[in-house]
């Protein structure tokens, strides 16, 4: 599929250990939105750093649609010693466009502050703008909204659904919370098993804008996974 | 030594706005200068009550720091102590930083030269000394290289360690983004190594100075400690205080308006 994201991995482990993934194929077309979902552990964030470029050492084939890959990580990795602005500056070498990109998420008055000195959901909102500084054609996410308090995963959600749409880029979210997969993309893969395989590979009948609906959420969940 | 350098503990107040920053550094100035000058009045008190040039007063040493600056080239002897420290902790801070560096970095070397640090970590500095005057001659040089032998395995030790602590999360984050080396040097290494300078530096400093008196004193003809043999076989006690007088307050400046302020510049965004 060109433009899109091909992944046929044969196997994944680290160095003397048992395999972590086994043979996981899928492909995501542009601009298609996919989540990962599995238990904490299973290999979600590995698959992802292998897809980001960050590890190379694996057998198969990852094949990335051309232009920039934008990761989003757990913990939001900013530098300390440098303010939001900075930090996203230091990325796309453009200190107005850093504020622009601050202010698309809601940050201009915090941009020169201390990553220390604004909350976990804000950090998360400064790393998803310095993400969106490389102009990607792809989006990474490892468990964007964990461990945020609801008002601040609710403004990160809608935050990720306007990056979406602004960039046309594809994505790829892991999450071990089936809810957020389900809100959040337009495609379902579950990791199960050890080494993980995908156990389900499942479009999403919900369309972008019924997502938003709690209850259309909740009755796709109790479909799909039960209570 | 080894063990002391895992933890540099970055010891800068937190930010706050300017004024209350020079009223709180007004305020221990203050409390120093009182406590000095403390100091000041048992010591003329003892030096009164004792009568001997052996333990001089305040004003005997004051006068002789006088006849040194008249008569014998006071601070010229200063300075040349100055320029041996600068010199010699320059060429220490920098080996030992590309040496711990490297071995910090890469294990294979870690291994086959970790040993090495250790043995030179604790080699007494007189050895170092003594053996540098004999194998290169009484010469600058010889002086220069045996302080830096003496400073570099403890800054190695130290940058190791920071080397070790870099983190790979932000690695992993320089790399996704795809900055330069550049930016990674300037934006990402060096700011986590900053602490780990900072200790090294001020360790440093205070092993270099002691360190320079004895090179000094063993082997070159000029400079403080050269001062100190000098007055010690005349027995001149209030020229040698004169001395390490002059030497305290070159230390206490720089650590006061180099040191220190750079360290809270490297840690201003400590919340």
């Amino acid at each position: 599929m060109s433009g899109g994201l091909s992944v046929a991995l044969r196997q994944k482990r680290f160095a003397g250990g048992p395999p972590v993934l086994g043979e996981i194929a899928f492909e995501l077309a542009p601009g298609e939105r996919a989540a990962l979902i599995g238990p904490s552990g299973i290999g979600k964030s590995a698959l992802i750093g292998l897809i980001a470029g960050l590890d190379r050492d694996f057998e198969g084939e990852i094949r990335t649609p051309p232009g920039r890959i934008a990761m989003v990580f757990q913990t939001p990795r900013l530098l300390p010693w440098r303010t939001l602005a900075e930090n996203v500056a230091i990325v796309c070498g453009d200190p107005a466009r850093a504020r622009a990109l601050l202010a698309d998420v809601g940050l201009s008055e915090a941009a020169d502050l201390h990553p220390e000195r604004v909350s976990l959901g804000m950090q998360r909102r400064a790393a998803l703008a310095r993400a969106l500084a490389v102009d990607p054609v792809a989006i990474l996410l490892d468990e964007p909204l964990v461990s945020l308090d609801p008002a601040s995963a609710e403004a990160m959600r809608g935050l990720l659904d306007a990056a979406f749409e602004r960039t046309g880029a594809l994505g790829l979210i892991a999450t071990h919370d089936r809810r957020e997969a389900l809100i959040l993309a337009d495609r379902v893969l579950e990791f199960g098993g050890r080494p993980a395989r995908l156990v389900s590979d499942r479009r999403s009948p919900l369309s972008r804008a019924e997502r938003r609906a709690r209850g259309a959420v909740e009755a796709l969940h109790a479909d799909w996974f039960g209570g | 030594m080894a063990a002391d350098v895992a933890q540099p503990v970055a010891s800068g107040p937190e930010t706050r706005p300017a004024g209350r920053r020079g009223g709180a550094l007004g305020a221990r100035l203050g409390w120093t200068g009182l406590s000095l000058l403390g100091f000041g009045l048992v010591w003329a008190a003892l030096a009164a009550l004792i009568g001997s040039d052996e333990l001089p007063g305040p004003v005997a040493v004051w006068e002789a720091l006088l006849v040194q600056i008249r008569t014998d080239g006071y601070f010229g002897h200063l300075g040349a102590t100055l320029a041996r420290v600068a010199a010699a902790f320059g060429l220490a801070m920098v080996l030992g930083s590309a040496l711990g560096l490297a071995l910090g970095r890469s294990g294979a070397l870690d291994r086959a030269f970790g040993g090495w640090l250790t043995l030179f970590l604790n080699l007494p500095a007189l050895v170092t000394i003594i053996l540098c005057y004999v194998w290169f001659g009484l010469t600058e040089a010889a002086a220069l290289a045996a302080v830096a032998v003496n400073k570099i395995p403890n800054v190695a030790a130290t940058l190791r360690e920071g080397a070790r602590a870099l983190s790979r999360d932000l690695d992993e984050m320089a790399e996704v983004h795809r900055l330069s080396r550049l930016d990674r040097l300037r934006h990402v290494v060096l700011p986590q190594l900053a602490p780990f300078f900072a200790v090294a530096a001020r360790n440093g400093l205070a092993l270099v100075w002691k360190i320079v008196l004895v090179v000094e004193l063993l082997g070159r003809p000029n400079g403080v400690g050269f001062q100190l043999h000098s007055y010690f076989q005349l027995f001149d006690v209030a020229t040698i205080l004169a001395y390490a007088f002059g030497f305290i307050l070159v230390v206490q400046a720089i650590e006061l308006l180099i040191l220190e302020p750079w360290e809270r510049r490297a840690t201003h965004w400590r919340r």
